[in-house]
């Protein structure tokens, strides 16, 4: 598999700068304390973390070619892909809209401003409450917009 | 990796937890058979034909398998190949994060021989 799963992606991003040692990245991520082993084992295979037996930290020494694969564009979209998916598989506890909307310009504009201030609003509310909330009561949110004609001739052509 | 040992892995992956007995009862393998098939004695054709009858009854449980092999099949003759690989790389993510899921297997015997 290319990239990261997004298991894999929220334990480095629950350890960040720090050393943790397994229970406090239990407690982070909220995993299964098997599921959270098994990846912390395949992070450390891969060579993305290193352990001293206790604690884990991610690896200050990832080669660039490692960066791009698991940064890479199509790594991530494939992860947002998985993420968005058991977001919508999801009963209960979740927001999901879609909508083809007619839009004149001039409401795009307004659209895309708005959606500017939102971004602006979450990046000031991570920011805010970063440090206090761990990673598994943090929420998924995504957002965007497409042509519709651009849409279906990708869905028809593929590329 | 030879035939035996993919079919013994896949056997492992359908029946992680089987012990020599089970497997032995499944299979209609002697125990003391079982235990040498797993540590890398060569298979017989016979014992390697049982495998894959297990194998294939546990999979044929699922209906599902049957319609994904037809999609595998008809999508390698009509997908490009950037989206044959868009699609195995889906199928990989998905038995990524459900082998997270599970206890962890080894991919050599040595958990046969635990077993």
């Amino acid at each position: 598999m290319k990239g990261l799963s997004s298991l894999e992606r929220i334990i480095l991003e629950s350890i960040g700068k720090q050393s943790l040692v397994y229970e406090e990245i239990q407690v982070q991520t909220g995993l299964h304390e098997n599921v959270c082993f098994n990846v912390l084992q395949a992070l450390v295979i891969r060579g993305l973390i290193t352990t001293d037996g206790v604690r884990y930290k991610i690896s200050n020494s990832l080669s660039p070619l490692l960066l791009e694969e698991i940064n890479g564009i199509a790594a991530k979209q494939a992860e947002s892909l998985e993420l968005m998916e058991a977001i919508l598989e999801q009963k209960t506890g979740r927001v999901f809209r879609l909508q083809k909307i007619a839009m004149d310009s001039r409401d795009e504009k307004i659209f895309l401003a708005m959606l500017s201030n939102l971004e602006s609003f979450l990046v000031d509310a991570h920011k805010k409450a970063h440090a206090t909330i761990p990673m598994k009561e943090r929420k998924v949110i995504f957002w965007g917009m497409g042509e519709v004609k651009n849409a279906m001739s990708q869905i028809v052509m593929g590329n | 990796m030879t035939l035996q040992q993919k079919t013994l892995q896949r056997y492992r992956l359908l029946f992680p937890n089987d012990t020599l007995r089970e497997i032995s009862a499944r299979t209609g393998i002697q125990i003391t058979r079982v235990f040498r098939l797993f540590n890398g004695k060569i298979m017989k054709v016979g014992e390697l034909e049982v495998f894959e009858k297990v194998i294939n009854v546990k999979i044929s449980e699922n209906p599902s398998f049957a319609s994904l092999n037809t999609a595998v099949e008809e999508a390698s003759s009509i997908l490009t190949n950037d989206e044959l690989a868009k699609v195995a790389e889906y199928i990989k993510r998905k038995i990524t994060a459900r082998t997270y899921g599970r206890m962890y297997i080894r991919t050599n015997y040595e958990s046969a021989i635990i077993a």
